[in-house]
């Protein structure tokens, strides 16, 4: 049975007059165990493969291998299939025509999926929103499949009218979870993280095709641990006060202020999707009327629902206070966390503005970046933006733009802006 | 002794019952809440050393809670459902209606981490018949006084339960019964504060005390430390009944003005006091003919400091503009929260009616007893 945990980091004190209440929750889930194993409904897994025309044949030979990997990740009994995506989507597993667009794995079932993964051959267009209706229909077709995951690989562009793709991801919001991968440098990193980020997955760069089988492996992994299907994250804040947001900060920043689903008057929920034994942090900043030096209030109830029940709460407090040496402190994880958002947005602005020419605006958010990696500890970035900038000063943010910058180093660091690493408590 | 009504359901329990015997819930709101299951709420309390709490206290019931400032419901973190106002602990704040004519409310205030006032009230069903108004001040740098004050606040209750005997039927030898009656509740209050001290504390329990027993038209008044009785007639002038023990007290009666030594940094030095080593335990004790309709009010140093002078005290009553106790004593308690809440206050009130009020309007006159 799975258990999960609450804890809270936060200065709860604030000066006379002080609204605004920052704190990190921590959500910890242990006892899991595994996708579709826990009473909680049966777990599908769909694998979706680009197969269209501008898959060379070594990808396509990589991406084989590693689809047939992912197969053999997935545990015996859990709901399958198998889509093929050009400008159209194409079920190439289970060859059935109508009824359950699924069948459970087994031995056999897993020995024909990777025969018909075999017969890929690559040809047409690319129209993702095609693939993710598919997806959907086929997860609907197997009702007793409570948890829904895709894994997506694509190694190009989407080619559609505009908007096609967006209402395509906003049907399956909510439905089933994704992640994505991309191959090669074709793709283009902020639309396949508009999907992962909607649908509650990951998105990355696999530069090379010998490393897709490992990635394809772990995907896979990770989602069969998932032993929890579906979480919310509940946020109650006192009437008259106003939550400024919510965002997920690690494992990686996501912006979950606007998902906010009422769940009473006082309380929104937040998807989080399906849990294995991990921790999640949160940052939540609720605005409170200020009271008398003295008070103690309730600035929030930080809870993790799963259906109608509250597994773990955490509480958000204020305490006004007339001494400035409670007051001026602002909690470790707060600033840490407030630095890694601060650092995922000027690592996606700067390679946006220098995507568009604009090298001085690219120079100053890079140099942010330098800056606030290195202020965080955040090696990963600091790695990763070595291969985009020269670093002249660390501390002061100075960095110059290199000449000649590798696209998958440059993909690399646009993928991995929203990771963040977390501080020892 | 009167029958409790259940306040979940209406049903009227039998004499002493701890719980109704038709819902389950607790009974007799002068039962606050054994400290023990509310106290991880507060988690700002100093930690006391070693407490010995009085095994005999029964763990009372704590269903949902009204929320005291927006009347939403208080949630099982301690914390209003609606405005997130945190849910004093029901030792941090406690109110007693023991009838409609009498009721006190036991407030932390807002600077102090827990609360060491206590009171404990007893009233007859029937309006100014019989009305017993216990208030003590735990001191606030002893160890456990929060415990010590409130068992000693019930002792001296249950002590003054029985009605004042009447001596050999001369108003002298009844004055003199009734200061023994003090005496002894005195006594038993000191012998429960000094029951729940530590014997190992170094710094054991102490606490003021302060007792106003109306019996029809007599008032008679208690008192060891600086906590307070005033008597508030309608229309005024109001008494300060008691008189403190306290170096304040002392320099006024050489001379300082009230204003002067009230404010003196030593001000709030008591001079006796109940406890392991208090030397004397004699309450001073008076006691006075009411003639006109008026308030009575026990309170400790929390709400007089905002409020010295009985004419002080009373522009507040009359500012509260209510004729409801349990509305005044709140109105009071707020008005010291509003002036700071520097210490905890306690307020309880009775108001009396005399049968021939109005007859007469001037002031009565007040004897100190020769003993007290």
């Amino acid at each position: 049975m799975a258990e999960f945990t609450a804890s809270v980091y936060q200065n709860e004190f604030l000066p006379d007059g002080g609204t605004d209440v920052n704190a990190i929750v921590t959500v910890t889930c242990s006892g899991a165990g595994t996708a579709g194993q826990t009473g909680g409904g049966a777990a599908g897994e769909i694998i979706i493969v680009d197969t269209s025309g501008s898959m060379g044949p070594e990808t396509m030979a990589a991406a084989k291998q590693a689809a047939q990997a992912a197969l053999a990740e997935i545990v015996d009994g859990t709901w399958f299939a198998v889509i093929s995506g050009s400008d159209h989507a194409e079920l190439v597993f289970p060859p059935v025509a109508s009824g359950p667009g699924m069948v459970p794995m087994d031995s056999s079932a897993r020995e024909a999926a990777s025969e018909a993964i075999d017969r890929f051959t690559g040809a047409g267009g690319t129209a993702m929103s095609t693939w993710l209706d598919l997806a959907g229909t086929i997860f609907t077709s197997v009702p007793e499949v409570t948890q829904r995951h895709a894994i997506l690989l694509t190694d190009g562009e989407n080619r559609e009218r505009p908007g096609a793709l967006d209402t395509a991801i906003s049907r399956a919001t909510g439905f089933f979870q994704c992640d994505c991968r991309g191959a090669g440098t074709d793709w283009v990193v902020p639309e396949l993280r508009r999907i992962s980020q909607a649908l509650l997955g990951t998105v990355d760069i696999i530069p090379e095709p010998s490393q897709m089988q490992a990635q394809f492996q772990e995907m896979m992994r990770a989602s069969m641990a998932r032993g929890v299907a579906d979480a919310q994250l509940r946020v109650w804040a006192p009437q008259g006060a106003q939550v400024l947001f919510v965002r997920q900060v690690s494992p990686t920043v996501e912006d979950l202020t606007d998902r906010r689903v009422e769940v009473n008057p006082l309380t929104g929920g937040y998807p989080t999707g399906a849990w294995a034994d991990e921790s999640r942090d949160y940052h939540v900043a609720v605005r409170v009327a200020a009271k008398a030096i003295g008070q103690e209030q309730l600035a929030a109830r930080v809870q993790l629902a799963i259906g109608a029940d509250v597994v773990a709460q955490g509480l958000v407090k204020a305490t006004w206070s007339g001494n400035s040496e409670l007051t001026a402190r602002i909690d470790q994880q707060v600033a840490h966390y407030t630095g890694q958002t601060e650092l995922a947005s000027m690592i996606q602005e700067g390679l946006a503005a220098k995507a568009a020419g604009d090298e001085r605006t690219a120079t100053t958010k890079l140099g942010r970046a330098v800056q606030l990696a290195a202020e965080t500890g955040n090696d990963e970035a600091t790695s990763k933006l070595r291969k985009v900038v020269e670093i002249d000063d660390e501390k002061e943010g100075t960095v110059r733009l290199k000449a000649a910058v590798a696209k998958a180093d440059e993909m690399a660091l646009d993928t991995a802006s929203t990771k963040t690493t977390r501080i020892k408590k | 002794m009167t029958d409790t009504t259940c306040p979940s359901c209406g049903t009227v329990a039998t004499t002493g019952s701890k719980f109704c015997e038709s819902c389950g819930s607790a009974l007799g709101n002068d039962a606050p809440a054994a400290p023990v299951a509310t106290e991880a709420l507060d988690e700002l309390s100093p930690i006391s050393a070693p407490t010995r709490r009085r095994p005999t206290d029964p763990p009372v019931a704590t269903g949902p809670r009204p929320c005291l400032v927006c009347q939403g419901t208080v949630g099982p973190d301690g914390y209003c459902e609606t405005c997130g106002a945190k849910a004093p602990t029901e030792r941090d704040h406690f109110r007693e209606t023991p009838a409609s004519w009498v009721a006190g409310v036991c407030d932390r205030g807002i600077v102090h981490h827990r609360n060491e006032d206590a009171m404990a009230l007893l009233a007859s069903d029937a309006p100014g018949e019989r009305a017993v108004l216990v208030v003590l001040d735990g001191v606030s740098n002893s160890i456990d006084s929060d415990v010590a004050s409130l068992a000693g606040a019930k002792a001296a209750r249950e002590s003054l339960r029985t009605p004042f005997p009447q001596g050999m039927g001369t108003p002298a030898s009844r004055s003199g019964a009734i200061t023994q009656v003090f005496g002894a509740a005195a006594a038993a209050a000191n012998a429960a504060v000094v029951q729940v001290t530590d014997p190992a504390s170094t710094n054991p329990a102490s606490a003021t005390f302060a007792v106003a027993v109306v019996e029809r038209s007599l008032l008679a008044y208690a008192n060891i430390g600086d906590s307070r009785v005033y008597w508030l007639p309608d229309g005024g002038p109001g008494v300060q009944l008691t008189v403190d023990d306290s170096a304040a007290q002392q320099q006024m009666e050489s001379g300082v003005p009230r204003e002067v030594a009230e404010s003196s940094p030593q001000a709030h030095a008591i001079t006796k006091w109940l406890g392991r080593d208090a030397p004397d335990v004699t309450p001073r004790t008076g006691q006075l003919e009411l003639t006109t309709p008026g308030w009575v009010v026990a309170c400790s140093d929390g709400l007089w400091n905002y409020a010295s002078e009985p004419d002080a005290l009373a522009a507040q009553v009359a500012a509260a503009g209510t004729s409801e106790p349990l509305d005044l004593a709140l109105a009071l308690v707020a008005f010291a929260n509003a002036q700071g809440g520097r210490d905890n206050i306690t307020a309880a009130v009775a108001r009396v009616q005399p049968v021939d009020s109005g007859q007469n309007a001037s002031a009565p006159d007040h004897q100190e007893d020769p003993d007290g």
